[in-house]
């Protein structure tokens, strides 16, 4: 069973960005680009959000596989595709 | 008043009382009367409902008054509402699943209840407890706040002196809250949420559509803002150079950037110290909800984002409030038909009466698991333990509106931004506690003695134009003229005691205290050994 923790760190690494940029705010403070009139101060902040929740969606699935490795090497039951106990 | 609007308010609010009651026969146990059952819903939430209790705790009406009347009142600070909700995902990601793991294992129910079993010290959980309890009680009184705004603008409020009969509304809104959260238990908020936030995202997706269909457009908005704080700065210029007044914009300037940055990453940080977050999280039925959650819960950031924006819009609307916290259920009145206006100050309502349920309860189980049977009743049997919360949970939230009706609204919100500086400080006991037991426990209590103090003292130093103590959550930096969020900067100070401190304390050897976890405990999932299945015995009648 190969080890989990290079997936672990693969995960930490995708939780960075998404708490970093937002804090970043001489990145985004600035009227034009405009975008359907909104500054982009503004949509570059919603721009954010599903940029950001793509990469907790990458770490969920990353993590996901990192559970399954970590189990099967204690030996517990393997979780279904909803990451639940059968 | 409007009787359009009042009848589709008054309907939907009834929808909701029903439906508060009927929570009790929802994914029905044997018995309601223990902690698991009443205070976290058996346990077993999905995915689905666990995205709505868990929006219903961190999205509050208080948040939908608040935050578009920072916006309104021309301080674009307000908006870091949105970085902030982007920012708290990761980090629930990263250390909730944790969390849920180890109280799964040892059925603890609060935050407190883990700190008591991983440092073996009832002193150290009873300050998270305190803690909890303290910062979570103004947070319920400002979602009465938020009621009372809909209520004004609705004309509901009767123009007696008497505190009680001015108020009789919400006070009658606040009975039934009271009555089905006593009866049904997190089940009422649960259920109840699915309507709260149905109801919101019509009004918003609407709001956001149609109002400035009609204003022009949203390059116009911004236009107006721009022009009306400019036209602000121009005649006030005097009064803002010598500090008497704050400078407006849309677009915070550069000296502002660190405010909106930590402040963003403060209530991050804090949010899921609120014993009520906490509430919804355990109540999932595996760890691997909390994190599909994570992953899906940023759809209310979007919406959040866009409610702000209402501030603008009001201001566009030519919306002209004294209290700026009436500019978006106002702009509603204005620009809605009433039909939809009453369906407007339903969703706001019932979103107070939902984060209300939650905060109350979880504020319940910690007097109850923390104080009680920690020091007053150690043999309290789970019946007991549930009819304490049961209790409790009545006499917090009566205690909350007394003091918004009775006592003065500003001391609530006051009050309010102490919490956050306050809870924040629990967070070393916990989240680190979820990864090390390098800190010694008497630092850990040390570190959080020293940053309340400093937090609250520093929090009463603050004046703004308008207040000459707790005049807003930011100071300057240390060797800095950077303002930054006082939690933060408490935080700091907490960490460096507690680190200082413990390698004092482990000088010194003082005992560590028994630690009732084990390593595999933080990973443990539903069905595991010692982890029981989904807590409801019958299968659940719907």
């Amino acid at each position: 069973m190969p080890s989990s923790r290079p997936l672990w760190i693969i995960v930490g690494i995708l939780l960075i960005p998404p708490i970093v940029v937002p804090l970043l705010v001489g990145l985004y403070d600035k009227d034009d680009p405009r975008l359907w009139g909104f500054p982009f101060y503004y949509w570059f902040q919603f721009l954010l959000i599903p940029c950001a929740a793509a990469f907790t969606v990458t770490a969920y699935y990353v993590a996901k596989e990192a559970v399954r490795r970590d189990r099967a090497a204690r030996g517990l039951p393997e979780l279904d595709s909803k990451g639940e106990r059968r | 008043m409007n009787a359009v609007a009042f009848s589709v308010f008054i309907f939907l609010f009834l929808v909701v009382t029903v439906m508060g009651f009927a929570a009790a026969r929802w994914r029905r146990a044997a018995a309601l009367d223990n902690l698991d059952e009443w205070g976290l819903g058996g346990r077993g939430f999905g995915t689905f409902i666990a995205w709505f209790l868990i929006g219903g705790d961190i999205y509050t009406a208080y948040t939908f008054i608040a935050v578009p009347a920072t916006l309104y009142a021309g301080s674009v600070t307000g908006f870091f509402a949105v970085p902030y909700t982007i920012v708290v995902y990761p980090i629930i990601f990263a250390f909730l699943p944790r969390l849920w793991s180890v109280s799964h294992r040892h059925g603890y129910v609060t935050p407190a209840d883990f700190v008591q079993g991983r440092y073996g010290s009832k002193g150290l959980s009873l300050a998270v407890a305190i803690t909890g309890i303290v910062a979570t009680m103004p947070y319920i009184a400002l979602q009465l706040v938020g009621m009372q705004v809909v209520l004004e603008v609705m004309g509901l409020q009767s123009s007696s002196d008497n505190w009680f009969v001015k108020d009789l509304p919400l006070f009658i809104a606040f009975v039934i809250l009271a009555a089905y959260t006593y009866s049904s238990g997190l089940r009422a908020p649960a259920l109840i949420a699915f309507v709260k936030d149905t109801l919101i995202y019509i009004v918003i997706i609407v709001a956001v559509i149609y109002i400035p269909h009609h204003l022009g457009g949203w390059g116009h908005i911004f236009d107006s803002a721009q022009s009306s704080f400019d036209d602000f700065n121009k005649t006030n210029a005097d009064a803002i150079a010598a500090g008497k007044a704050q400078g407006r914009g849309i677009i915070p300037p550069p000296a502002a950037h660190w405010a909106y940055a930590s402040l963003a990453l403060g209530s991050a940080l804090a949010l899921f110290m609120y014993p009520h977050s906490v509430t919804g999280v355990l109540s999932t039925k595996s760890r691997n909800v909390i994190r599909r959650n994570a992953s899906l819960l940023p759809a209310y950031s979007f919406l959040l984002g866009l409610l702000a924006l209402l501030g603008f819009v009001a201001i566009a609307a030519g919306v002209k409030v004294t209290n700026p916290q009436q500019s978006v259920p106002q702009l509603f009145e204005n620009e809605f038909p009433s039909w939809f206006a009453g369906v407007a100050y339903a969703a706001i309502v019932i979103g107070a009466l939902v984060p209300a349920a939650i905060m109350s309860i979880a504020a319940a189980n910690l007097w109850t698991r923390n104080i009680y049977k920690a020091f007053l009743n150690p043999n309290a049997t789970p019946a007991q333990e549930a009819q304490q919360s049961k209790i409790v949970s009545l006499v917090v939230k009566f205690g909350a509106l007394i003091f918004v009706l009775a006592l003065s609204k500003d001391f609530a919100i006051n009050l309010q931004l102490l919490g956050g500086v306050w809870i924040l400080q629990t967070l070393p006991a916990i989240v680190v506690g979820l990864y090390t037991r390098w800190f010694h426990r008497w630092a850990l209590l040390l570190g959080w003695a020293v940053a309340m103090v400093w937090g609250t003292w520093t929090e009463y130093d603050i004046a703004s134009p308008t207040q000459a103590h707790f005049g807003g959550p930011l100071t300057t930096f240390w060797g800095t003229d950077t303002k930054v969020y006082v939690a933060l900067m408490a935080f700091l100070i907490n960490l460096v005691v507690t680190i200082v401190a413990t390698i004092v304390m482990r000088a010194l050897k003082v005992p560590d205290g028994v630690d009732a976890t084990r390593l595999e405990d933080y990973s443990v999932d539903a069905g595991d050994t010692g982890v029981e299945e989904e807590l409801t015995p019958e299968t659940p009648a719907h």
